[in-house]
């Protein structure tokens, strides 16, 4: 090193920073935390509504499902039971017949 | 043991401060803007305060960002078309050490000056260099350039600041 460059390592000393530079820095950081904080916790309640929304409308599709193959199942019955009564009607009309035919032999 | 190092954001601010701001002010030659640049870069530390892993790590860190950080607003303020250093804050060097003499004050600022005329690759190597004190290869490491580019900077940096010191600090001499 020559005396230029000794001169210039003089010369060139770091500087003071501004006084209020700390405490403009921990004031930042203090209300980033803050806001970190707030992210966060709106994070969570967006999570949570979300598992809350996708629970109701999970199951609002389920009881509407259950509702249709309830009602399927009813509709199934009533037709069993037409059939049923279809059936039995046929029988007796069956039955008449087959006494007519011996009546008129 | 450096593994057992935890650690205090505000230790390292009352540390660091003068060295990131001197750094951010003679790059960028406005206080303002180099206090905004310290603020930034110190926030930046908090969000990476996990993974520093000794004092001397937090200390080649503050450095490399702050470098980075000052290149960076340099480069906003050209695309703005702003050039920095048409005219040096005549604050630059209001604040200094109490026990300096007022000629070494008007000293530095002249050496400012003069380093402000510098390409900003020349200038941030000698910033390092004699702002901070590091070898070349600590130079080329923090800045992430090729040592033979670093040491191309600082001889050609410095080769330039003498002969531009030669006229204006002889002036200087003179005036004083």
């Amino acid at each position: 090193m020559d005396d230029f460059e000794r001169e210039l390592s003089e010369a060139m000393k770091r500087q003071p920073a501004p006084a209020d530079l700390k405490r403009k820095v921990l004031e930042r950081r203090r209300r980033e935390h803050a806001q970190r904080r707030q992210s966060r916790v709106m994070w969570w309640q967006r999570l949570a509504a979300s598992i809350v929304l996708a629970g109701v409308a999970g199951g609002a599709v389920y009881w509407r499902h259950t509702v249709e193959v309830h009602k399927g199942e009813e509709a199934k019955q009533q037709v069993f039971t037409a059939l049923r009564i279809a059936n039995r009607a046929l029988e007796q009309m069956n039955v008449q017949l087959e006494q007519q035919n011996r009546k008129a032999e | 043991m450096a593994g057992d190092w935890q650690p205090d954001f505000e230790q390292l601010v009352d540390e660091h401060q003068s060295m990131v701001f001197s750094l951010a002010l003679r790059m960028t030659g406005d206080r303002g803007l180099a206090e905004e640049i310290a603020q930034d870069v110190f926030l930046e530390l908090d969000r990476h305060l996990g993974r520093i892993e000794s004092p001397l790590h937090a200390l080649a860190w503050l450095r490399r960002v702050a470098m980075s950080r000052s290149t960076d607003a340099l480069r906003r303020r050209r695309v703005r078309g702003v050039n920095m250093w048409v005219e040096i804050n005549e604050n630059h060097c209001a604040q200094v050490d109490e026990d300096s003499s007022p000629m070494a004050v008007r000293l530095a600022a002249k050496v400012d000056r003069l380093l402000a005329t510098l390409p900003e690759a020349q200038r941030a190597a000698l910033v390092m260099r004699y702002q901070e004190d590091l070898t070349p290869e600590e130079i080329a490491a923090t800045l992430g350039a090729p040592l033979a580019t670093v040491k191309s900077h600082l001889q050609r940096g410095l080769k330039l600041l003498r002969a531009k010191a030669s006229t204006h600090l002889q002036e200087y001499s003179r005036g004083a």
